[in-house]
């Protein structure tokens, strides 16, 4: 039968447990086989999940769907919404011009929205700089905004910063750890072209912004609507990873790329 | 275009791709996942005004998931569970392709078709905590929240669903080493 404590080694792996609990379980895993083996599998199963599962996208139809029926459902009484709303988005590929009509404005609301949003909803959130940080990641997520230089070679993306933006971050591949790189991309932030490197974790974009620090103390990392902020400083600059992945997956990028500054500056 | 509909938009269409993606891992079928969640979109539009500090993403996804139980038992009478497609050639948009070489692309190609089939053959209770832990990176609390159900019954489910995929994945995979890894 199960060791009576797997449930708690199961926990551990997954991060729900505090410091001093993780000590006890490490000592416990250390002279317990089947626990060492249930650590090991589990770690198994993620991997081959997270390499394998095929990672679906809402397509631009639904989005555009979604959007027309948000505008209708804004409009029209709510009794006769329902026969509409679950019609789903087959229907408009039928009918090929209004579907573009249909989708050119779902397009035109969504920017409006957006920019909406921008003006409206994130300057009340507080500390000006996490909104920034905040709508930027957004913005990167909304279709082609994401990398302005698709690269998986740091060769690549480093010197491509050098010529459009002001500052020059660590940038490595780190696909053996599950964080590819993707690519690079330039933002304005904090009154600065900064960069932003861009790494994809599973099913997860991560943005790690960097921007010339002025000695002013950063936030503290805060997570806001889904999303985590984890804020560091490295040599002379400011960075700030954004993701909706795990808060821990996040901290292990942050880890390696805290190391690799360190490393580079001959610490 | 109101004050709530953009609020709307930049707070919740961002774990668009999640709600899809948890559809599928539900339905199977992408025209169905498609429904589900323009459906939960409407309904967490029309609830937006009671959302009031809490998580957004396990918020929609909840409700995904309640839009799936109502669909589901309202097609009871079709009786059947599609598995994934051999070749989703009609959604290719849906799979983001890594392709590094081909070789490598082919082996990832066949266990990821495995892995789709032996994550099909779960409960779908177990399923869903499964994929919302490691594919969604969600917490506990999160997975509780989105499922209805308490921490306990999340952790058990994480661990016999992990436990089971884990022994039948062997299975499959036993005389084919090159899989085992």
């Amino acid at each position: 039968m199960r060791c009576a404590e797997s449930l708690r080694v199961q926990a551990y792996f997954d991060g729900e447990v505090d410091a001093v609990s993780a000590v006890e379980i490490e000592r416990h895993a250390e002279h317990c086989g089947e626990c060492r083996t249930l650590l090991k599998d589990l770690e198994q199963v993620r991997a081959a999940l997270r390499r394998s599962a095929a990672y679906a996208h809402a397509s631009p139809a639904l989005r555009t769907s979604i959007s027309r029926a948000l505008d209708q459902d804004g409009a029209a009484p709510v009794q006769d919404m329902r026969e509409r709303d679950i019609r789903g988005p087959a229907a408009p590929t039928r009918r090929i011009r209004p579907f573009w009509l249909g989708a050119l404005a779902g397009v035109g609301a969504s920017a409006v929205a957006v920019a909406c949003a921008f003006l409206l909803v994130l300057p009340r959130l507080g500390n000006p700089l996490i909104d920034e940080l905040a709508s930027a990641h957004v913005r990167s997520l909304m279709p082609a905004h994401l990398i302005d230089v698709v690269s998986t070679d740091r060769h690549t993306v480093k010197p491509w910063f050098a010529g459009h933006t002001d500052v020059s971050p660590v940038v490595a591949d780190f696909e053996p750890q599950g964080f590819r790189l993707m690519g690079g991309r330039a933002d304005y932030l904090d009154r600065q072209r900064s960069a932003v490197v861009v790494y994809q974790h599973g099913a997860h974009v991560i943005n790690v912004f960097s921007w010339a620090g002025d000695g002013r103390g950063l936030p503290a990392d805060v997570s806001r609507n889904g999303y985590h902020f984890v804020f560091w400083k490295s040599g002379n600059l400011d960075y700030c990873a954004v993701s909706d992945t795990a808060r821990d997956e996040l901290l292990s990028l942050v880890r390696l790329l805290q190391d690799l500054g360190a490393r580079d500056r001959g610490e | 275009m109101d004050e709530k509909r953009a609020r709307f938009e930049a707070e919740v269409l961002p774990h668009l791709d999640a709600a899809y993606r948890f559809a599928r891992w539900l339905t199977h079928a992408p025209a169905d996942a498609d429904d589900i969640v323009q459906e939960a979109v409407l309904r967490a539009f029309r609830g937006f005004d009671a959302l009031r500090g809490s998580d957004v993403k396990a918020w929609l996804l909840a409700i995904v998931r309640n839009c799936h139980s109502t669909a589901f038992r309202q097609r009871q009478r079709r009786a059947f569970v599609p598995l994934p497609e051999e070749n989703d050639a009609q959604y290719g948009y849906a799979m983001r392709s890594n392709i590094p070489d081909p070789q490598d692309e082919s082996i990832r190609r066949d266990e990821r078709r495995t892995l789709e089939k032996l994550i099909a053959a779960l409960p779908e209770e177990h399923r869903t905590v499964l994929m919302l832990r490691e594919i969604e990176e969600m917490d506990y609390r999160q997975i509780a929240q989105v499922t209805s159900v308490p921490i306990g019954t999340v952790m058990s489910r994480l661990a016999r669903s992990r436990a089971a995929l884990k022994a039948r994945w062997l299975l499959e995979t036993a005389g084919e080493p090159r899989a085992v890894r």
